[in-house]
């Protein structure tokens, strides 16, 4: 017997824009027309999936990771069969479960008990195999006082957990699992990842989709990057994760600095101008990377346009996706910005910088004495680029390397 | 086409789940519940009794007209049910086509068997007013169920087409209504089918409809059997368009999920 569970070859998937009737008959009507001539307008198709094969072996855990866009959901849907692909053809063994939204068939006038059994047929499961798995289902969503109740009466969490619970217990040979385990509250989330470890020991085959690195660097034993609909890179969770975190830098530092916000602002809007921002060691050094045990200092040049009482200076540190991870202020700190000179130059040090490898974009703000309205905005006017342990060893995790010590008590 | 049946069968279960789904859920927060499955062919049945038994005198060979309209409306409520909930049915569990892949086409025979039990209810009235009116039943109303058969088959094939086209033309779904108006109308259900005239009956005979209902009432009422050359004709027309329509819908349930 093979062991590979899934297996895609030169599989596309393109879309035609505008598809269906919505537009009127008129441009319907010409683009038949176009399309009879054999003019097939290649600028009508968005192209979702270009080429895409790889194999999956069985009791694999595949993470698949990539951009806003890049075809993951496309990909997720060509494997649990939603749709069709445009060319290429695509194998699997075994019934495909998808944790894909749960609980998108639910019914919210009947009762838990009667959405169990409805979701459970939806999901492939014979109505023997959901008596046998009903208790389990009931007590891990842990619903059990509601079981009778119309969902519709159910809190959003209670519904959450009911449809992953059902889900979980599909007992499917190829699960997909689709950013899921941001559900639920902590608790709970412990438990699904509780679940989809077991799933793994008992050699299920597992693709799961996630923004989160750590927990695909955490759970995948192998990692599929997607990039605009082609396969970049396939293999290795750490080397793929590192590979995708380094173009993700590539596109932080090729993007303009002056963000949206800033483009906004005028200068007639302007009480405080930010000039530049730059990065330095605390002795004035340039480093490419800075190391992640030592200090880094941003430097920030300012002007005033016109005197305001007690301006406060923020930065805000944000990760290569965007994420926020912190900020701080001078007024958190006393610090008087003097506004009677035309212009100033502040710095602030981090020390040490304890961020984990990887690159951060740097933020800052100039904001009224209450911390309200912006007095000048610039998001990601600097890149922080760090060295230092990484979270692809599995034995970092998150963003940040806080100061500790371990003892043997 | 063997594999796509071996498939549906497989899913069997899962059609009773969704028809279990629209069974229950459809009456709850009503305060009339089953007796809408009433309501809509009984009201009908006094309106049509109204107009052309006491306005105008339609001829009923001496079946009185109650009984006459009812047992054609309920099986034409039945039929209007089924196409105009099958038409919709794609587009209604849009989330889940979009998200989980079943075959697709147990949605459509799951509303036909949800549609079913209205019309069981509604046929409880049928067998008061059979009992009021003091029909005597044959061995012929055995042919009921292999009418309701034809009938249902029918409705799946038409559904087969009108769902798929639905989902990506909604025009469809606003035409239904107006379309089911004007069949009722062109189908014998208020009147019988010996006034129409002779040079419109190939054209009734097209409409399997026509038969199925005729059969009814040949066999309810007048304890015969239907005319059967009418019904293989019914029969043939009905398996042509399921084998087309069915196929047509399997070819577009492929690209359902973009399209919805």
């Amino acid at each position: 017997m093979s062991d590979v569970t899934v297996r895609l070859d030169a599989v596309s998937k393109s879309y035609r824009l505008h598809r269906g009737w919505y537009g009127s008959l008129r441009t319907e009507v010409a683009s038949w027309i176009r399309r009879l001539r054999g003019a097939d307008g290649a600028d009508e198709m968005f192209w979702a999936l270009r080429d895409v094969s790889f194999e999956i072996e069985r009791g694999d855990v595949v993470g698949l990771i990539g951009s806003n866009g890049a075809g993951k959901s496309t990909l997720l849907k060509v494997l649990s069969r939603v749709t069709t692909p445009t060319s290429g053809s695509y194998t699997t063994s075994g019934r495909v479960g998808a944790l894909i939204e749960v609980g998108a068939g639910f019914h919210p006038e009947l009762t838990g008990r009667d959405n169990i059994y409805l979701n459970g047929a939806i999901l492939g499961m014979r109505r023997r195999e959901i008596d046998a798995k009903f208790e389990r289902i009931v007590s891990f969503a842990e619903i059990e006082r509601f079981i009778d109740t119309p969902i519709k009466y159910y809190s959003s969490g209670m519904q959450v957990r009911l449809g992953f619970s059902v889900a979980a217990h599909v007992d499917p040979e190829i699960l997909l699992v689709d950013e899921v385990l941001a559900v639920g509250d902590v608790a709970f989330q412990t438990k699904c990842l509780n679940k989809l470890a077991e799933l793994t020991e008992q050699e299920k085959t597992i693709v799961l989709v996630s923004h989160n690195m750590a927990s695909i660097v955490q759970h995948s034993r192998k990692v599929l990057w997607l990039q605009a609909g082609r396969l970049q890179a396939f293999g290795d969770p750490e080397a793929v994760v590192e590979q995708y975190l380094r173009s993700m830098r590539e596109q932080l530092t090729t993007e303009d600095p002056r963000d949206v916000v800033s483009k906004a602002m005028t200068d007639s809007d302007r009480s405080i101008r930010i000039d530049s921002v730059s990065l330095c060691t605390p002795d004035g050094g340039v480093p490419a990377a800075f190391r992640s045990d030592e200090a880094a200092c941003v430097d920030i040049a300012y002007t005033i346009v016109r005197p305001v009482p007690n301006p406060v200076f923020e930065v805000t540190i944000s990760d290569a996706q965007g994420y926020f991870l912190g900020g701080v202020t001078t007024r958190f700190d006393g610090i008087e910005i003097d506004t009677s000179n035309g212009s100033g130059r502040l710095r602030l040090t981090l020390r040490p910088l304890i961020f984990l490898k990887g690159d951060y974009a740097i933020n800052v703000h100039v904001r009224d004495v209450h911390i309200q309205r912006y007095h000048d905005s610039r998001n990601r006017a600097a890149v922080l680029v760090v060295e230092g342990p990484s979270i692809a060893s599995r034995e970092v995790s998150g963003h940040i390397n806080y100061p500790h010590k371990w003892e043997v008590l | 086409m063997y594999a796509y049946l071996e498939e549906f069968w497989q899913h069997r279960e899962l059609t009773r789940s969704f028809a279990m789904r629209d069974i229950k859920a459809r009456y709850k927060q009503t305060a009339l519940g089953a007796a809408w499955a009433i309501l809509q062919p009984f009201s009908l049945m006094v309106v049509f009794t109204l107009v052309f038994s006491h306005f105008v005198q339609v001829p009923t060979n001496g079946v009185p007209y109650p009984i006459f309209s009812y047992s054609g409306l309920i099986f034409w409520s039945f039929f209007a049910t089924t196409i105009s909930q099958g038409t919709a049915a794609i587009v209604a569990n849009a989330n889940l086509v979009r998200k989980i892949y079943f075959p697709r086409e147990t949605l459509l025979v799951s509303i036909i068997l949800s549609a079913a039990v209205d019309l069981g209810i509604a046929a409880v009235i049928f067998g008061v007013m059979l009992a009021y009116y003091k029909v005597a039943l044959s061995w012929a109303i055995l042919w009921v169920p292999v009418l309701l058969l034809v009938q249902a088959v029918f409705a799946l094939s038409v559904v087969c087409v009108t769902a798929a086209l639905n989902v990506g033309l909604r025009d469809v779904g606003h035409a239904i209504p107006l379309l089911l108006q004007l069949w009722m109308f062109a189908t014998p259900v208020a009147y019988p089918l010996d006034i129409v005239p002779h040079a419109l009956r190939p054209l009734y005979e097209l409409n399997p409809m026509t038969t199925v209902i005729e059969g009814y009432r040949r066999a309810i009422l007048q304890g015969v059997a239907p005319d059967l050359p009418d019904l293989a004709i019914a029969v043939a027309i009905t398996g042509v368009l399921l084998a087309v329509g069915y196929s047509y819908f399997k070819r577009s349930e492929a690209t359902f999920a973009d399209v919805i």
